[in-house]
């Protein structure tokens, strides 16, 4: 079963689980709600709901026993018609979680931290996520972070303890956490790519581990073929993912494409988040995957954070981003 | 191999060509015409190169504008020459000396690219 939605579309995901989860609402809600997600991990199953909804505002979302946020392109520097104050908007995010009433334990950034991997860019960045609550934040490399050096910068800053180009892996209260780098080594007319190196370290990194482990895997560009003729997907994602099959509860968490939207296949949900920065079109609405020009008061509403939380004993991953407005 | 990479605005890369040009001390105006070195343009415009396909004469020196509001890179499928980041109104040239064909990417957006045919 493959559906998929986008952030402002009329909603065609399912209740494939038979859960009695209507994520039919709740994919509503998200798209009312424009941007940003929490997440709680429950059971081994990750729910992410709206900010509004909380589990301590009583809407019958139980608490859950991980919650962390994911924040996307930043795009530190940038300073065209489509947002003049990406400090603004980032703070703005900042924000957001801070006023989160489940606190988020950390923090991922799915890449486009920079907009030209300048070092007061990332310097600006680091100096606003330390207004964050959450002080530990995981990130993982967008195109824009390894401009010029092959990534040296990005990975002596972020990366000092990862794998190759800045991948790696770590445990949070059961959860196995994979952030991935698929924005380097490009090639010609192609996509996003893993590359050899990367996969044989997935295939090794997930082999032992028990099939109900909860799976969450990161990186920025979407790892599955969202819109190729504009490059979002990634080239080698069916090899990667392949490794991930034996998994009951597999979530992907992607930036790039500044938009929400979200696909299931099988026992993988497929996520991407919207942008601090700027919005980018829906795939083909437009010339370019270039930013997208909006009226002043409509920018917020299309930027945003995404809040997770895992709950344990329930079966179905719902996603719920909250916008900056 | 001859490479350039300025932060210039559009009108500034015109006044510059310009001064090059009248910056030739006790040059004819007539043989302006016949030393002057060939050149011509390709501007990155959508997230695409155009013209995608260019074909010049041996000597020519190639320059690149981005005109987006996002980054793009010039880099030869066999890296033989490669841009550094051109930010908007950035250019970057590159002289093509030898006949033949060569194929070039944005290493940024890889499904960017186009193919410059010397002859």
């Amino acid at each position: 079963m493959s559906d998929e939605t986008t952030g402002k579309k009329d909603v065609i995901l399912h209740d494939h689980n038979h859960d009695g989860v209507d994520r039919r609402g709740f994919l509503r809600c998200m798209a009312w709600a424009g941007a940003g997600a929490v997440y709680v991990m429950q059971g081994g199953i990750l729910k992410s709901f709206a900010m509004g909804a909380s589990p301590r505002h009583g809407s019958g979302v139980p608490a859950g026993e991980l919650s962390f946020v994911q924040i996307s392109d930043s795009h530190m520097g940038f300073n065209k018609a489509a947002n003049g104050d990406v400090v603004g908007t980032l703070k703005t995010a900042v924000d957001k979680i801070n006023a989160l009433p489940l606190a988020p334990e950390f923090i991922l950034h799915t890449g486009d931290i920079s907009h030209l991997s300048k070092p007061e860019e990332f310097d600006t960045v680091d100096q606003i996520l330390r207004g964050a609550r959450p002080k530990d934040v995981f990130y993982v490399p967008g195109e824009h972070d390894v401009l010029g050096d092959d990534g040296k910068q990005y990975l002596d800053r972020y990366g000092r303890s990862t794998n190759g180009s800045g991948w790696y892996s770590f445990d949070k209260k059961g959860v196995h956490f994979i952030g991935l780098v698929n924005v380097m080594n490009l090639k010609p007319g192609g996509l996003g790519s893993l590359g050899h190196e990367q996969l044989e370290w997935l295939e090794h990194d997930v082999k032992h581990r028990k099939a109900s482990t909860p799976i969450v895997v990161f990186a920025h560009i979407p790892l599955w073929s969202v819109y190729p003729e504009w490059g979002w997907g990634t080239e080698d994602s069916a090899q990667a993912l392949s490794y991930l099959r034996k998994f009951g509860s597999v979530t992907v968490l992607n930036g790039h494409i500044h938009q929400i939207m979200q696909k299931v296949e099988g026992n993988v949900t497929f996520h991407t988040a919207a942008s601090t920065a700027f919005p980018q079109p829906q795939p083909g609405k437009a010339g370019s995957p270039g930013p997208m020009v909006v009226p002043a008061g409509e920018l917020r509403g299309l930027l945003g954070i995404t809040d997770v939380n895992f709950v344990q004993g329930h079966h179905a991953l719902a996603v719920v981003d909250s916008s900056l407005d | 191999m001859n490479e350039r990479i300025q932060k210039v605005g559009r009108v500034a890369a015109t006044a510059l060509a310009v001064s090059l040009v009248i910056g030739i001390p006790g040059s004819p105006r007539a043989q302006d015409e016949a030393s002057k070195p060939p050149a011509a343009e390709v501007k990155i415009d959508n997230f695409t190169f155009g013209p995608a396909s260019l074909t010049v004469a041996p000597g020519t020196t190639v320059t690149w504008t981005n005109r987006d509001d996002i980054p793009h890179t010039v880099v030869a499928d066999d890296k033989t020459f490669k841009s550094k980041p051109l930010d908007t109104d950035d250019t970057y040239s590159h002289t093509f000396d030898k006949p033949g064909t060569y194929r070039y990417f944005c290493s940024i957006h890889p499904h960017m690219t186009g193919t410059v045919v010397v002859q």
